[in-house]
């Protein structure tokens, strides 16, 4: 499916002003929230291997902090643009705002393609992004976190980087960090067992047990696997997913009309992730193509993959049985076709709320690995679910009491937190 | 009202506002409730529709807030962390806590949990509800443990880490060697057991470091030893100052008729009772933090003596005080001297109306479930400032009473073949196919070898429990006994084989028998008979002794030195007559 292209930032700030307006905010305000507080763009030179330097750009935009320190990720990018960057680092701000958690928004990035760099070009790259923002970053004022296409090993590196500059043991300057090395229990379920806890708490309202629904899920990834794990233990069932071809460069939908089994098909994925199709076919699955997914006839739909996957296009080839729709990934429904889900009265779980689960659980690694006294996994998921769950029933409070679209509710919420800060400290 | 009409449904979901709300009960996961929770679930509907709360002004019947863990999270527990195959292994207690202790709890009921500490306050009861204590209509009482914790720390991260390793204690419990015997002994394994745990707040009232209920009881419809005046069906009650622990492991208590809350209580003197009344009473401790033993269930209780009570002001409703110059009982605890536990200004001298209470409520609990039954609760008296009595149930039951028609007369006592007689038998009935007798030998007797008979007990019960064979087990002192010098410090688990069980006195130990109080409701549910023999020849007509010679002339099958098991060719013919507490085994 061709999506337009479209300027992310320009949409973040077209969804800010929706706020705003709503919030009757001031100028001021809004000229400060419309726009990042401080933004680094900077050169890494790398020696490759092949002894040429080539020199790539970096970025960290720290959007708001007036909350708390800075949170948010770091991306490998080949198409990485500051726009992007300052877009993410906006929604960040409004994710942690949403959940309640004691911190800014911030991203930042790197212009490259990690799949053509060595493993030493890429941890020279770590080095070098620290090298330019360790006086900007840190446990107390910006901490990053792994995106897309960095992960465990980046954050060690860029952590053993920043600590042989500042000559101290700082676990808490970046979180994603492996368990062994002050990571925390429970991060790498956090995100999609953050999205079901979510769903759940809608199923409570609509007056729906779980054990009653059905579910269809897009993508195969980290967030999708707990969230299908997550939702049967509460005893719904999975019908379809859909996943990534490597192979075929295209994405397929498998369905099950009893019901997907989590571990059967891990236990036929290849080693990119991806499901073998032809093993799942044997297993009694059906194959149909990728945007499958979108028309099951389910309750929830829970998009875990990419951004713009409900679009215009394909809005009303969702089945009026749909009653949730749970947005796993960032930005996967289009301004079009959230006004007709809108109009449907869909009940659309917003991405910056429905997939906080990972951010708020490196707040919690930030906030053990600062103490360096870290918890058992009960605890920290049981903080976890509380936290979700606390702003989930805030935000569809507000929806109710202001007869409000949950998007619209929760952006309320969170820029209305934000707003509140940066009057307290008399910025504006 | 019965049990069998009673759906899960009727319980709510948990809801995080729950502690705000006027429910009482509610619950998290789909799975069942168990016994316990189902008798407590009973228990509110009772109160909501039958019992008639204007009779009794100034006083709150209440089943204190509790949230029903169901037995599918027990089942996720296990299944997630694979702990069915170390479940039903033969690891030691200890062990089997700390595998527990390690396990992680079912992600979709964590945050529940951690509302759930985040909104109480006050100090839980993690108490196990079994299922097959349900599904056999039989009380599991006492097999699994209870774990309280005062939930008083700051920090709710703390509370959350205590209440999920109390859940996991109680859990593992399932699963700790006595309980395997005794699911054994019922013919089931403990693999078919299910569990579901009650987080329940525990009545009561910070004083201090401690926290605990002026009274805790425990009421039965039915009474196995009627003293004279009075009749079985007048029932019984045992009343103890703080929890209802010290009822619950057969510690000193009041025991008292309903039907004459005022007669005196049958001892010989005024200090016999002084010797008899209870001298200290368990609490939560509310104070410094005790040495970190989650494998243990007394780790956050602790046991404090009558002055304790006295300083905290919760002895004088309680207590009366020897008064030595006129070798009587003053109700109250106006002036000093000795302190007697006999619940006299509640029981003659108030306007409480405890005891009319207990028995409208044994009264309801006979209606609905159609026989004799069993009550716990627990009850904070009216002070200056709170003039009412807040009256928590805490438990209700089934007691099975045998209606089988025994007689033990005096001319069958007089036979040459009586093997012992007692006039202090409980239980009912006459017990066939008897053929195993396991003894402790009175000739190397000594009370400070009884925690080794104890062993050497358990290593004979064990086979007689697999291949379904049913004995007599005599020996000193109090069987069950927590202080081996007063008997062999056994737990069920340990002789759950036994049908009929002797306990009979020796010159070197010659204490006040037991009366089954430490397995009261195992011998209940079992139909175990229970006799006391005294070694003393006596007026009465049943006190014969032992007949020791015939005993020790049978084959034994096993001996080890203080323990002996012989297995008779024919069974032995036994006879207990509930009625009159008159019961007697003679040779084959």
């Amino acid at each position: 499916m061709a999506y337009k292209p479209y300027n992310s930032f320009a949409i973040a700030q077209t969804q800010f002003d929706g706020a705003a307006k709503l919030l009757g905010l001031d100028e001021a305000t809004c000229d400060l929230l419309r726009h990042p507080m401080r933004e680094h763009a900077f050169a890494i030179p790398i020696r490759l291997d092949d002894g040429k330097t080539k020199v790539f750009r970096g970025f960290r935009v720290q959007h708001n902090d007036a909350r708390g320190p800075c949170k948010g990720g770091i991306r490998f990018h080949p198409q990485e643009t500051l726009d992007t960057v300052r877009a993410l680092a906006m929604w960040m701000t409004w994710k942690c705002a949403v959940v309640d958690l004691p911190l800014g928004g911030a991203k930042g990035g790197v212009i490259c393609d990690p799949h053509n760099l060595s493993d030493r070009e890429q941890e020279a790259i770590c080095r070098g992004w620290v090298r330019q923002m360790a006086r900007n970053v840190g446990p107390v004022t910006d901490v990053p976190a792994p995106d897309v296409m960095t992960s465990a090993q980046h954050m060690l590196w860029m952590l053993d980087e920043f600590e042989g500059i500042t000559g101290t043991k700082v676990p808490g300057f970046i979180t994603g960090k492996p368990v062994s090395v002050g990571g925390s229990l429970g991060r790498t379920e956090a995100t999609g067992y953050g999205v079901i806890f979510t769903v759940r708490e809608a199923l409570k309202e609509l007056g729906i047990r779980a054990s009653d629904t059905t579910a269809s899920f897009q993508g195969f990834g980290n967030v999708a696997q707990y969230a299908i794990r997550l939702y049967e233990q509460l005893g719904g069932t999975t019908i379809c997913v859909s996943c990534w071809d490597q192979e075929d460069k295209a994405s397929y939908t498998y369905v099950k009309k009893d019901g997907v089994k989590l571990d059967e098909l891990l236990s036929v994925t290849d080693r990119f992730g991806g499901i073998d199709k032809s093993k799942a076919r044997d297993l009694g699955y059906e194959v149909l193509p990728g945007d499958e997914w979108v028309k099951q006839e389910v309750d929830i739909l829970i998009p875990a993959a990419l951004e713009n996957q409900i679009a215009e296009e394909n809005v009303n080839d969702i089945s009026p049985k749909v009653k949730i729709i749970a947005e796993g990934a960032n930005g996967p429904t289009t301004t079009e076709a959230d006004a007709v889900l809108r109009e449907r009265k869909v009940r659309v779980i917003p991405d910056f709320l429905a997939n906080a689960g990972g951010v708020t659980c490196s707040y919690f690694e930030q906030v053990q690995s600062n103490m360096n006294y870290y918890w058992g996994k009960d605890e920290v998921l049981g903080k976890l679910d509380v936290k979700m769950t606390a702003a989930y029933v805030a935000v569809s409070a507000t929806a109710q009491k202001r007869k409000l679209y949950m998007r619209d509710a929760a952006y309320i919420i969170a820029v209305d937190r934000v707003a509140r800060a940066c009057r307290d400290r008399g910025w504006v | 009202m019965t049990r069998a009409g009673f759906d899960r449904r009727d319980v709510p979901l948990f809801d995080r506002n729950f502690f705000r709300s006027n429910e009482c009960v509610t619950r998290i996961g789909e799975g069942e409730l168990g016994g316990k929770a189902r008798g407590l679930v009973l228990t509110r509907d009772l109160l909501e529709s039958r019992f008639d709360a204007s009779g009794f002004p100034d006083v709150e019947v209440h089943v204190p807030k509790m949230v029903v863990v169901g037995t599918d999270v027990f089942d996720a527990f296990l299944e997630r962390n694979q702990l069915k195959q170390t479940a039903l292994s033969d690891l030691a207690d200890d062990r089997m806590v700390e595998a527990f202790l390690r396990a992680e709890f079912p992600t979709e009921v964590l945050g529940d949990l951690r509302a759930l500490v985040e909104e109480a306050h006050t100090p839980l009861a993690i108490r196990s509800s079994s299922l097959l204590e349900d599904a056999m209509f039989r009380p599991f009482a006492g097999v699994y443990e209870t774990k309280m914790v005062p939930n008083n720390q700051p920090d709710a991260d703390t509370r959350f880490v205590k209440l999920l390793e109390a859940i996991k204690f109680v859990y593992a419990s399932t699963f700790f060697c006595s309980a395997k015997a005794y699911i054994l002994a019922t013919e089931r394994t403990s693999a078919d057991e299910k569990m579901a745990v009650i987080i329940q707040e525990v009545v009561g009232e910070r004083h201090g470091e401690r926290f605990y209920p002026d009274l805790a009881g425990v009421g039965r419809s039915y009474n196995f030893f009627p003293s004279k005046g009075v009749a079985p069906r007048d029932g019984v009650v045992n009343l103890a100052l703080g929890l209802g622990k010290t009822i619950v492991d057969g510690g000193t208590s009041w025991i008292y008729s309903p039907a004459r809350p005022k007669a005196p209580a049958p001892f010989g003197s005024t200090r016999e009772i002084l010797r008899s009344t209870q001298l200290d009473f368990w609490a939560v401790n509310m104070g410094k933090p005790p040495s970190y033993d989650p494998a243990t269930e007394t780790e956050y209780l602790l046991k404090a003596d009558l002055s304790a009570a006295d300083y905290d002001g919760t002895l004088s409703a309680v207590a009366s005080t020897y008064d030595a110059r006129r070798d009587r009982l003053v109700p109250g605890t106006g002036v000093d001297g000795p302190r007697v536990v006999d619940f006299a200004p509640l029981l003659s001298h108030s306007d409480v109306p405890l005891n009319s209470l207990i028995r409208e409520l044994l009264t309801i609990g006979e209606q609905a479930l159609e026989e004799a039954v069993e009550i716990e609760f627990a009850a904070r008296l009216p002070r200056k400032g709170s003039p009412g009595m807040r009256f928590g149930f805490l438990q209700l039951r089934p007691m099975l009473v045998s209606g089988e028609e025994v007689e033990v007369g005096d001319d069958e006592l007089a036979r040459p073949d009586l093997l012992l007689a007692s006039d202090r038998a409980m239980g009912n009935g006459a017990p066939e196919a008897i053929v195993d007798v396991v003894y402790v030998k009175p000739g190397p007797f000594e009370s400070r070898l009884t925690p080794k008979i104890a062993a050497e007990v358990e290593k004979m019960n064990r086979p007689l429990v697999a291949e379904n064979r049913p004995y007599l087990l005599l020996g000193f002192g109090r069987w069950g006994s927590s202080d081996p010098w007063l008997g062999i410090p056994v737990n069920w688990g340990q002789i759950a084989g036994a049908r009929v069980i002797v306990e009979s006195t020796l010159p070197g130990m010659n204490v006040e028998p037991s009366q089954g109080a430490h397995f009261f409701h195992n011998l209940i549910s079992f139909e175990v008979c229970y006799l006391c023999v005294s070694h003393e020849e006596g007026a009465g007509s049943t006190r014969r002794g032992i007949d020791w010679e015939w005993l020790e002339s049978q084959p034994g099958i096993d001996e080890t030195d203080n323990v002996r098991h012989v297995r008779l060719e024919q069974p032995l013919r036994i006879k207990v007559d509930g009625r009159s507490g008159r019961g007697a085994v003679w040779h084959p």
